[in-house]
């Protein structure tokens, strides 16, 4: 392939990850990374820092919107920000010092968890409306709860957020696959989010998107003083995202949540499938 | 129809409208800028008659002779970091605007965030 076709296809797959990662609150690292690795060929630590810039640029593209049409829940973004931020550095710095065959396996379970455990969701309004009842006090004291104008059904939904300490642990997880791994994290973060905290799924999605950004800067930057930042890559990346996220972002506000979530679980377990193909046919070149 | 979404949205959330404006400039202009930068670097890779794209970022201390000199490596370099601090520059907005609330807990929080962020940024980079 000239360099010429690998920057073409790449602006290309870039834009479908923007698209697809505004739509699901995901960076889109987790298309970009097997994207490049099979079928560009290029190295893995290579694409993981190119990802990074790419999960950034879906990132900031998505979450301006979203933060305008308030989607987004500022305060529990920055609550678990905390979280994210911490394992964010603990795997950037474990991540360039494991073998390659080590993080596709990672990359690969992750995947499959994250899949099995969308599809298991259910989201109706019923369930999406606050619920009676004693509200955590750690929720209570962080002011967690929310409120988001919801196009689907026109609809006022005010939540409440449940779990803030088990949200809190999966982000920490979320942030260390990130570092480690050049994605931004959202597949944990987003079924975190919706299923132990009960937070609506664009709320989720959305809230997801604006927090990808922070822990994947912490990561990007460590990679890019490591020179694995390929600028050229990187340009077509970001470029590429930024045209994507600009449908992305105004196809989810108007979805249906449940739509949303069927296609995250679906993409996640096609690429759950595609990551156990590679680690069957161990002769295909990382 | 838009008329009643408009009227919903703002009887939902005004006081919050001037913040999540900020933050919306600051998130979708940083990555215009970098966009922009990026662009340019292109221009400069067919302005010199480079027949290959620079594939080695200019570390940060050499970022700046590389820019002077008008190089499509330092500017596609510039775009890309642009990028990489346009959530940074968010965090500390975050910041300022907790405490314009006098929401201790939350600049607490953000603080934390923001020396997490700074460490991997200058510390362990």
């Amino acid at each position: 392939m000239s360099p010429f076709e690998v920057l073409v296809l790449l602006a290309i797959a870039a834009f479908l990850a923007g698209f697809g990662g505004s739509y699901l609150g995901i960076g889109g690292g987790v298309f970009l990374i097997p994207f490049m690795t099979i079928v560009l060929g290029v190295g893995i630590k290579i694409a993981i820092a190119t990802s990074l810039i790419g999960v950034i640029a879906t990132s900031s593209g998505a979450a301006a919107v979203y933060v305008r049409d308030h989607l987004t829940n500022l305060r529990l973004a920055m609550f678990l920000e905390v979280a994210t931020t911490f394992g964010a550095i603990a795997g950037a710095l474990v991540g360039l010092r494991l073998p390659d065959f080590f993080l596709f396996i990672v990359f690969g379970v992750v995947l499959f968890y994250a899949a099995i455990t969308m599809a298991r969701i259910r989201e109706t309004a019923k369930q999406r409306a606050y619920q009676a009842g004693d509200e955590s006090s750690l929720s209570k004291r962080l002011n967690l709860g929310s409120v988001y104008f919801d196009q689907e059904d026109q609809g006022v939904y005010r939540y409440r957020v449940e779990r803030p300490v088990a949200g809190f642990g999966a982000s920490a997880a979320a942030g260390l696959f990130s570092g480690l791994l050049g994605v931004g994290g959202g597949f944990i973060k987003v079924p975190a989010m919706n299923i132990l905290m009960r937070v609506p799924m664009k709320a989720a999605v959305a809230t997801s998107n604006f927090m990808i950004g922070v822990t994947a800067a912490a990561s990007a930057f460590i990679y890019y003083s490591q020179g694995l930042v390929d600028p050229g890559l990187a340009a077509m990346v970001i470029i590429g995202v930024f045209s994507g996220t600009n449908l992305g972002t105004r196809a989810m506000v108007k979805a249906k949540a449940s739509n949303v979530r069927v296609a995250f679980a679906a993409c996640l377990a096609a690429l759950g499938v595609a990551m156990v193909l590679r680690l069957a046919f161990p002769g295909v070149p990382l | 129809m838009q008329d009643r979404i408009a009227a919903l949205r703002r009887a939902v959330i005004s006081e919050v409208e001037d913040r999540n404006r900020l933050i919306f400039h600051i998130l979708r202009g940083g990555v215009v800028v970098s966009v922009a930068v990026l662009l340019f670097g292109f221009i400069l890779v067919v302005l010199a008659g480079q027949s290959t794209i620079p594939d080695r970022s200019i570390p940060p201390r050499a970022l700046e002779e590389e820019l002077f000199r008008f190089t499509s490596a330092g500017y596609l370099s510039l775009g890309v970091l642009v990028l990489i601090f346009t959530p940074v520059l968010r965090v500390a907005f975050s910041l300022l605007s907790f405490l314009e609330e006098r929401d201790r807990l939350y600049v607490l929080m953000t603080a934390i965030v923001f020396t997490n962020l700074v460490t991997s940024l200058f510390v362990l980079a």
